[in-house]
């Protein structure tokens, strides 16, 4: 270290300097010493001291002190401007940043809200859709095919039993007709006994004659008798002959129109038989028909039911938007009460000149107390430190099924 | 002739998803969006039960069930509450309030009725 005395203005010129560095260093202790001489100075102490190199000091401090003041105060300034700024940061961000994250957490969730509704009605238009033709196909399942297939197997049947019946009723007059031809036959015997008769009567009339003629004019009254019992018996004869060829002629219808009954009544029982077979077969490929119907309709209800259970299903996952929505409001509702904490911040600056911390557990504090589920809670908790993040998992991946009856 | 549920919740696509479970088993469905709703449309029809959210607008599920029960017609109306909310407090106040049983959300169809079979009067 130099202690040559140096000239009065480099001395004071290396003292200024000294002086400049420890005040840089120390400033608060230099302007505690300048305000110490100032003091001095102002008592009058000088005088009695009188000692140039004090002095010097003294100016020099002085001098550092109104330096050091000066620094200090721009220093005060540019942090009281910085704090305002930031302030000001945080107003902006209360009322300008925050609404807008505020809205779009709205936007976002009535998006959903709307979306999910919109899913559900239409599900729930399928669902009824589902219902109406399941109802449908139960009752023409039911009503509908196999009461068609009895309906018409009766009626078919019906037609067989009165085509049955009709020939049996052929057959009945058949049976009659065949009896009108024995009528015939003893008609036809009788009426040749009736030509034998006459025929008979016709001789005994003969004789008569002859014997009244050997009588002479005694038997010519018996002869005029003769001759009318020959008129009769010839007239019966006649008689019996025409008789004989009605008969004939009746036989001959009668076996004609018994040949043709009986040719209708194979033609009818054929008829019969080949109608019941149709008609059989008929039914067989109708109650084919009706039985794959049937089990289409039955596949299709089967199909329409696993459908309709599908969404139905789906719609009870969809109530996950009523959660989600609900979580999104409680944050949208803690976020919205940001900017009133940071405008009282800014008041409370602004009165004070102190920047005070925002009350952030406060703000937690109203965020839990605003959950409703027990996965919001538990999500809290593990993102507050008081339950591991698995649990968490776990409570808002299965949600908790639970009735409690009071 | 088919018994009538009365549901009440502000998410309309909840109240869908019930009125289908119940619609497919046979009730008739009445709809509300909030306690206010459900109080206009009670109009002295037979209700059989009321299910009904616990968080709504203009007025809470709680508050629907201490209203339904200052009404003749309603008084003895099972009420059942279908809500996210698993308070202890709250369920206690549903109880205290007259709510028959509190069923938390999501539910699944058969259990819901399984509870209103359970508490639907005759």
């Amino acid at each position: 270290m130099n202690y040559s005395t140096p000239s009065p203005a480099g001395t004071r010129n290396t003292h200024a300097k000294a002086s400049a560095r420890f005040l840089e260093r120390h400033p608060s202790t230099v302007v505690a010493a300048a305000n110490m001489v100032a003091a001095l100075v102002h008592a009058g102490l000088t005088v009695t001291l009188c000692v140039p190199w004090l002095v010097t000091a003294a100016v020099v401090l002085l001098f550092a002190a109104v330096v050091v003041d000066r620094r200090s105060g721009v220093r005060k300034t540019a942090a009281l401007g910085a704090t305002g700024a930031y302030v000001e940061g945080t107003v902006v961000l209360g009322q300008e940043v925050l609404p807008v994250w505020s809205a779009h957490i709205e936007s976002s969730r009535q998006q959903m809200e709307s979306a999910v509704g919109a899913l559900t009605q239409r599900f729930a238009g399928i669902v009824d859709r589902l219902d109406q033709t399941l109802r449908s196909t139960s009752q023409h399942g039911e009503q509908g095919l196999a009461s068609v297939f009895e309906h018409s197997s009766r009626e078919l049947n019906g037609v067989l039993e009165s085509l049955a019946a009709a020939m049996a009723s052929n057959g009945a007059m058949n049976e009659q007709v065949q009896s009108l031809g024995r009528f015939t036959s003893e008609l036809q015997a009788m009426a040749e006994e009736v030509a034998n008769i006459a025929a008979q009567t016709n001789i005994l009339a003969i004789n008569a004659a002859i014997e009244a003629a050997h009588a002479g004019v005694e038997g010519r009254g018996f002869a005029v008798l003769a001759q009318e019992v020959r008129k009769l018996s010839s007239m019966s004869g006649e008689i019996g002959r025409r008789m004989t060829e009605k008969v004939r002629v009746i036989g001959d219808a009668i076996g004609a129109a018994r040949l043709s009954a009986e040719t209708s009544a194979k033609r009818e029982a054929a008829s019969v038989v080949t109608s019941d077979a149709a008609i059989k077969e008929v039914l067989d490929r109708f109650r084919s028909v009706t039985e794959g119907m049937e089990a289409s309709a039955e596949a299709i209800k089967q199909q329409s039911a696993g459908i309709q259970a599908e969404i139905v299903e789906a719609l009870v996952q969809l109530q996950f938007q009523d959660r989600v929505s609900q979580r999104m409001t409680h944050v949208r509702h803690n976020i919205e009460r940001l900017p009133s904490l940071l405008a009282d911040s800014r008041a409370h600056f602004d009165h004070s000149g102190v920047l005070a911390p925002i009350d952030a557990r406060s703000l937690l504090a109203e965020l839990e107390g605003s959950y409703a589920m027990a996965d919001e809670r538990v999500t809290h908790s593990a993102r507050t430190g008081s339950t591991n993040v698995v649990a968490t998992v776990a409570a808002t991946a299965a949600p908790v099924e639970e009735v409690t009856f009071f | 002739m088919a018994k009538t549920i009365m549901i009440v919740d502000d998410s309309a696509s909840l109240r869908q998803v019930v009125g289908i479970s119940l619609r497919s088993a046979g009730y008739d469905v009445l709809e509300g969006c909030d306690g206010v709703d459900a109080l206009k449309k009670l109009t002295g029809q037979k209700v059989h039960l009321i299910i009904s959210d616990v968080n709504m607008p203009n007025m809470d599920g709680i508050t629907l069930v201490s209203e339904v029960k200052k009404l003749a017609a309603y008084k003895f109306t099972p009420i059942v509450m279908l809500t996210t909310e698993s308070a202890d407090g709250k369920k206690a106040a549903g109880q205290a309030a007259g709510a028959k049983a509190w069923m938390l959300k999501p539910f699944n169809p058969p259990q819901l009725l399984s509870v209103v079979q359970k508490l639907v009067l005759p």
